[in-house]
């Protein structure tokens, strides 16, 4: 097996000519690829880019609103993932930014780790309704499928803002600019949803795909694969995490989320609407669907609702279309301890990743 | 969030299993690998409580060769 300097060696003996714009969609890769030095590591024709990889820059702002009136206002126990709860909305000064702004204010708002969590917290609390705010792409989303189907207590709703990763993709595409020669498809929602899934980036659009693990190694791999297809003008989809992503996904995985939940049309924060890239819970599971058991605070009239915060690049670090630190705001007024925008809150953020590793502005 | 963490399973019980790695303890839902037939000893990709994928030891090995990289940088980092 080639360790990931034979790759290297590998990738430096390409006959690259021109540039070559290669494009991850998962927060994992970007983590692994700016840790580890390999944009530095390999030769400048190479660029790698982050692109649509980080669920919690996506979550429609309405979504993080409408879960903070629910634990503010109708006092239900909020649940969800620890990403999710300093994300800001755009709300008037001295109003409540965040999920956390609402816990610090006496909302009942609890991070957890598992949907198993969610489950425990409302048998515990029989007497009180508990509200699992749910956002991720499909290998986060198939866990909350997971947990419908197997069965929940009564007093427990989801309130769900799972995502496709593809779509996004097939947007950019689609567009005039897509702004890449070559993609890296993400593991994990590859072996969750099969590898087949990302099929149409080499056969409809004849742009080089491979789909990659998590170490180096692995992404070299990929990395090497999709700039051999591109210059042999051969394109194939490659899989590089062979032993975790398997022909068809995971089969279970991928009933549970035809069971309990169906792909519809959803919303972006920043990017807008965005055909069959969501999931919403489906009938059969209604009784747990939070947006039709409790009140619906999206229509409030606010200013800039559903967009990113004043000032904030997100959505274009997000689509590819620029790097983090290319924002304005990035390193000043955004970082870590007091983020604008939600790119610089998740881990898989692209924005956190390149600050929190020392990636410096550039002017 | 998608980050997936080799664990070993230690003891099986219906859906739920007793998994560990790096010394670490975790219950684990096996409800999405019905398909797998899964013994103690093994080694699963966890993801938010979730077993997703059964893997080779030197799979979960190579992961966590990446993990430790990965992670070290974050300790004392703002969280």
């Amino acid at each position: 097996m080639t360790d990931a300097t034979g790759w290297l060696e590998k990738i430096k003996a390409l006959p690259l000519q021109d540039n070559v714009r290669v494009m991850n969609v998962c927060g994992g890769h970007e983590r692994s690829v700016t840790l580890s030095g390999m944009r530095t590591a390999l030769p400048d024709a190479i660029e790698l880019i982050p692109g649509p990889g980080c669920p919690v820059c996506v979550c429609p702002e309405e979504d993080i609103y409408q879960a903070i009136q629910l634990a503010v206002e109708d006092g239900v126990i909020l649940v969800a993932f620890g990403d999710m709860l300093r994300v800001p909305v755009n709300v008037a000064k001295n109003s409540i930014r965040s999920l956390a702004e609402a816990r610090a204010a006496g909302a009942d708002v609890r991070p957890i780790a598992s949907p198993t969590e969610a489950r425990e917290i409302a048998d515990q609390h029989p007497d009180r309704q508990v509200v699992f705010f749910a956002a991720g792409f499909e290998t986060t989303t198939a866990p909350v499928a997971a947990m419908l189907v197997e069965g929940i207590p009564d007093n427990l709703s989801v309130l769900l803002s799972g995502r496709l990763t593809w779509p996004a993709v097939a947007m950019l595409l689609d567009s005039e600019d897509a702004g890449f020669d070559c993609l890296i498809a993400p593991g994990h929602v590859s072996t969750v949803m099969g590898p087949e899934e990302w099929a149409f980036v080499t056969d409809k659009h004849g742009i080089p795909a491979a789909v990659a693990g998590f170490d180096p190694s692995s992404l070299l791999a990929a990395t090497y694969s999709v700039l051999r297809q591109h210059l042999e003008g051969k394109t194939f989809l490659d899989n590089c995490y062979q032993g975790v992503v398997r022909p068809g996904g995971n089969p279970d995985a991928r009933k549970q989320l035809d069971t309990a939940l169906f792909v519809d049309k959803a919303n972006w924060r920043g990017i807008g609407e965005i055909p069959a890239s969501g999931f919403s819970i489906h009938p059969d599971y209604a009784q747990h669907d939070a947006r039709l058991r409790f009140t619906d605070y999206t229509a409030d009239e606010r200013r800039r609702a559903g967009q990113m915060p004043p000032g904030c690049d997100c959505a274009r670090v997000v689509l590819g279309k620029i790097y983090p630190n290319q924002c304005k705001l990035y390193g000043t007024a955004c970082t870590p301890r007091t983020p604008v925008g939600p790119c610089m809150v998740s881990d898989e953020g692209a924005c956190r990743i390149w600050l929190s590793s020392g990636v410096e502005y550039a002017a | 969030m998608c980050l997936g963490i080799p664990m070993q399973i230690k003891t099986i019980d219906g859906f739920n299993a007793r998994c560990e790695a790096k010394g670490v303890e975790r219950d684990v839902s096996l409800f999405m690998l019905q398909h797998e037939p899964l013994a103690t000893g093994d080694f699963v990709v966890v993801h938010v409580g979730y077993a997703i994928q059964k893997v080779t030891a030197e799979e979960a090995e190579t992961a966590w060769q990446i993990y430790d990289e990965m992670l070290a940088p974050e300790a004392g980092r703002d969280a």
